[in-house]
């Protein structure tokens, strides 16, 4: 038995003194070489723009090269959780407005005020709101990719095809359900005149915002049971006379496959999506394709960021980290290679350059809109609490419960409100 | 299990110490040959203690703390039994996925087990070309964990897929199962029952074991195929029963790739696919309460292990164990 304690014991010293053994950086050699970590989620076409911005620092910094990792959407989230766990994160790394808190306030995020104070990190040719929008707490934890605004998409063929008007920015929701009704009606139930976002939390935080109230109060949340039902009650309403499909329509359009959308596959006339994804989702069809405002009042809308850059708290190489960023989002020639790609150029003054030098039909109508809205943007509140990614969970959750015919809109408003609260509680 | 078979060798180990200092020390004792065994033993050592054994200490002492994964291990406070009590008492979520892992298992798994069985008494006569089709009816379970094979399933019970395609022959109109809550975990549970490979193979060599002359016998006695079967084959076939129902059912418990894959890693829709481990997954790597999904983990062992005692004690009443008796 002793012998037993004693190997026990032997093995895990040894596998102590492995674990410690690795703290040694081939990238912190004396020679002034930095080799950084960078990892982000996207495709083929992000990772080729994006590498070949990054060769473009490596030409002007030569000391500076750079290992990269991407992945698709899915699982990026575990991995990165997995690697910040090691804790061994990428020293710069992608990340969007539902983590950003979760990772500021656990502290895997570096913050970045002290670099915005010396003048390293120049955040001056952003838009205010979109600054604003990485701040955690006052803390510069993320400086927006590229900006994104919240879009419907609506399938313009069919809709002039069946001679009915097209969707108006400000148009309000009961006018969306009976505008879809009538698409409903005209295609005999082939098409659903619009998809039911109503399980989407940032149709639900729009919806919210155009009438003064909010998604989140700081922690908590800034919605009641009331306005919830509220919310389910149309899209009841809009599911009972057709206007929208029935839930397993709706689970097979939000699979996470961008090109399952129901605007795509032609199940409805409508998809609620983000303006950048248009060029993806037209692809995927051979009707037209158009962007407009989500229902309700503009003034619900803010410069969004659809993805930030972070740096790891941890990382050896910060102040470098902090300078590729700097280029990323100021530099003209990087501007023209990232493109349109993650949204919008952060920097104003890059996306007028941009702007005169696009070519493609589709990723031009991204812009137009974009350009057409943003005077109509209402002030930038908080990134979602920490916990939101639970809440988000749940809002599915509820919405699927009521689609399903489980649960009454009031019941599941009211079960979701308790839940949400409770997770916001623990975390 | 595994630590009971860690500690085997070295009560060995220290009785020969004892014996050898009897002897006066021969220079080539046991315990050195211990020693040796200990080194050949060495790589499974070192990942048992590495991979099992110390991970599992760990999360059970995480159980007890609120360790989120992204802040660093030494910040994790100790909550007591705070995990324990809330899964209890206030996670609607944690009662969903038993509700859905028992019924996968208790549908799933019989089903899976007559399906063995069925196909293996099938093969189990000597055809041209048997040894085909036992490769090829094994073949399922050869790759059943994979996530290739979800996502094949996925695309065959979709809306568009094969099945909905064949239904149409006939007239029917299908839905999208995967995507359908009444229909999404059926379409799993058809999965898991299609790779009855490995439990036929067991119940094939099974089938081999019985002696030929109890048939026989039986016959001259007058009984029927199903008298033969009844009375015959399933009292003999009873120890592989049981170990494959045993197996199986751990397995069933088990069940996380496929579930993760259709769902598209979120238990939807309507949580209606939300098995326990996913539920454990989402929670630890999701929601970054690693501590409260290794409370999970702990609970979910102790059940298996309430489970299978279960089907020991119960297993003298129906399970014949034929050596011994009659030769």
């Amino acid at each position: 038995m002793r012998l037993t304690i004693g190997v026990v014991t032997a093995l895990a010293v040894l596998l102590g003194g492995a674990a410690c053994s690795d703290d040694t950086d081939p990238a912190a050699s004396g020679d002034g070489k930095v080799e950084l970590n960078v990892y982000w989620w996207g495709g083929d076409k992000r990772a080729e723009v994006t590498e070949q911005a990054l060769k473009l620092y490596t030409q002007r910094n030569p000391n500076v090269t750079f290992k990269t990792h991407w992945q698709g959407n899915q699982g990026y989230y575990d991995n990165l959780a997995t690697q910040a766990a090691g804790p061994d994160a990428p020293d710069l790394f992608q990340i969007d407005d539902n983590y950003l808190t979760e990772y500021a306030e656990r502290n895997v995020t570096l913050d970045l005020n002290p670099y915005v104070d010396s003048g390293a990190l120049d955040l001056s040719k952003l838009p205010d709101s979109l600054a604003k929008y990485g701040q955690v707490g006052g803390r510069t934890m993320g400086v927006a990719g590229a900006e994104n605004t919240p879009a419907m998409v609506y399938n313009k063929t069919l809709v002039q095809k069946l001679g009915v008007a097209e969707p108006k920015v400000g148009m309000s929701y009961a006018e969306l359900v009976t505008w879809a009704r009538d698409i409903t009606n005209r295609t005999d139930g082939e098409v659903a005149g619009t998809m039911d976002p109503s399980a989407d939390y940032k149709a639900l935080w729009l919806w919210l915002r155009a009438q003064g109230k909010e998604l989140y109060n700081g922690p908590e949340l800034g919605f009641t049971a009331d306005d919830l039902t509220a919310w389910y009650d149309i899209w009841q309403n809009a599911r009972a006379t057709g206007s929208a499909p029935p839930l397993s329509v709706i689970k097979e359009a939000n699979g996470g496959d961008v090109t399952k959308q129901a605007v795509a596959t032609g199940k409805a006339a409508t998809s609620f999506m983000w303006s950048n994804q248009l060029p993806e989702l037209q692809r995927a069809t051979k009707d037209q394709l158009a962007l407009v405002a989500y229902p309700g009042n503009p003034k619900g809308q803010w410069a969004r960021a659809s993805m930030y850059w972070s740096v790891f708290r941890g990382s050896r190489h910060a102040e470098v980290a902090v300078d590729v960023i700097d280029f990323l989002v100021n530099d003209t020639d990087a501007g023209k290679i990232l493109g349109t790609e993650r949204g919008l150029s952060p920097n104003t003054e890059v996306r007028k350059v941009l702007s005169q030098s696009l070519t493609d039909a589709t990723t031009r109508a991204t812009i137009e809109f974009e350009n057409s809205i943003t005077p109509k943007f209402g002030p930038a509140p908080a990134p979602p609490p920490k916990g939101h990614v639970k809440v988000r969970a749940l809002l599915v959750a509820a919405a699927e419960s009521v689609q399903q015919g489980k649960a009454t809109p009031r019941q599941a408003a009211e079960d979701l409100i308790r839940q949400a609260n409770a997770a916001l509680a623990t975390t | 299990m595994a630590l009971t078979t860690a500690n085997s060798p070295s009560v060995r180990a220290s009785q020969g110490t004892g014996a050898s200092a009897k002897r006066r020390r021969p220079r080539r004792g046991p315990q050195r040959e211990g020693l040796a065994g200990y080194i050949f033993l060495s790589p499974w050592l070192i990942g048992l203690m590495g991979i099992t054994a110390i991970p599992m200490l760990l999360s059970l002492y995480l159980s007890f703390t609120n360790y989120d994964v992204l802040s660093p291990l030494g910040e994790a406070e100790w909550v007591g039994l705070a995990n324990y009590k809330r899964m209890f008492t206030s996670d609607p979520s944690y009662w969903r996925s038993v509700t859905v892992t028992v019924s996968f298992a208790l549908i799933a798994v019989p089903l899976k087990l007559a399906a063995a069985l069925g196909v293996a008494l099938l093969l189990n006569k000597a055809w041209r070309g048997v040894g085909l089709f036992r490769g090829l009816f094994y073949l399922p379970s050869l790759i059943g964990g994979s996530v290739a094979l979800a996502i094949v399933w996925v695309n065959m019970f979709n809306r568009e897929g094969a099945f909905n395609g064949f239904l149409a022959i006939f007239g029917i109109e299908g839905k999208p199962w995967v995507n359908d809550p009444s229909w999404a975990l059926e379409t799993l549970m058809v999965l898991a029952i299609w790779q009855f490979g490995a439990p036929m193979v067991i119940f094939l060599a099974g089938l081999k074991q019985v002696p030929t002359e109890l048939y026989e016998a039986a016959s001259v006695d007058g009984a029927g195929r199903f008298r033969q079967f009844m009375s015959v084959t399933l009292p003999m076939l009873s120890p592989v029963i049981f170990f494959n129902l045993v197996l199986e059912t751990i397995n069933g418990f088990q069940g996380f790739t496929a579930a993760f894959v259709l769902s598209d890693g979120t238990g939807g829709p309507v949580d209606s696919t939300l098995m326990y481990t996913l539920n454990l997954y989402l929670k630890g790597w999701r929601e970054y309460e690693m501590g409260y999904a290794s409370a999970m983990a702990w609970v979910f062992l102790l059940a298996i292990g309430i489970i299978t005692a279960v089907f020991f004690s119960t297993g003298r009443f129906w399970v014949h164990y034929s050596d011994g008796d009659d030769r």
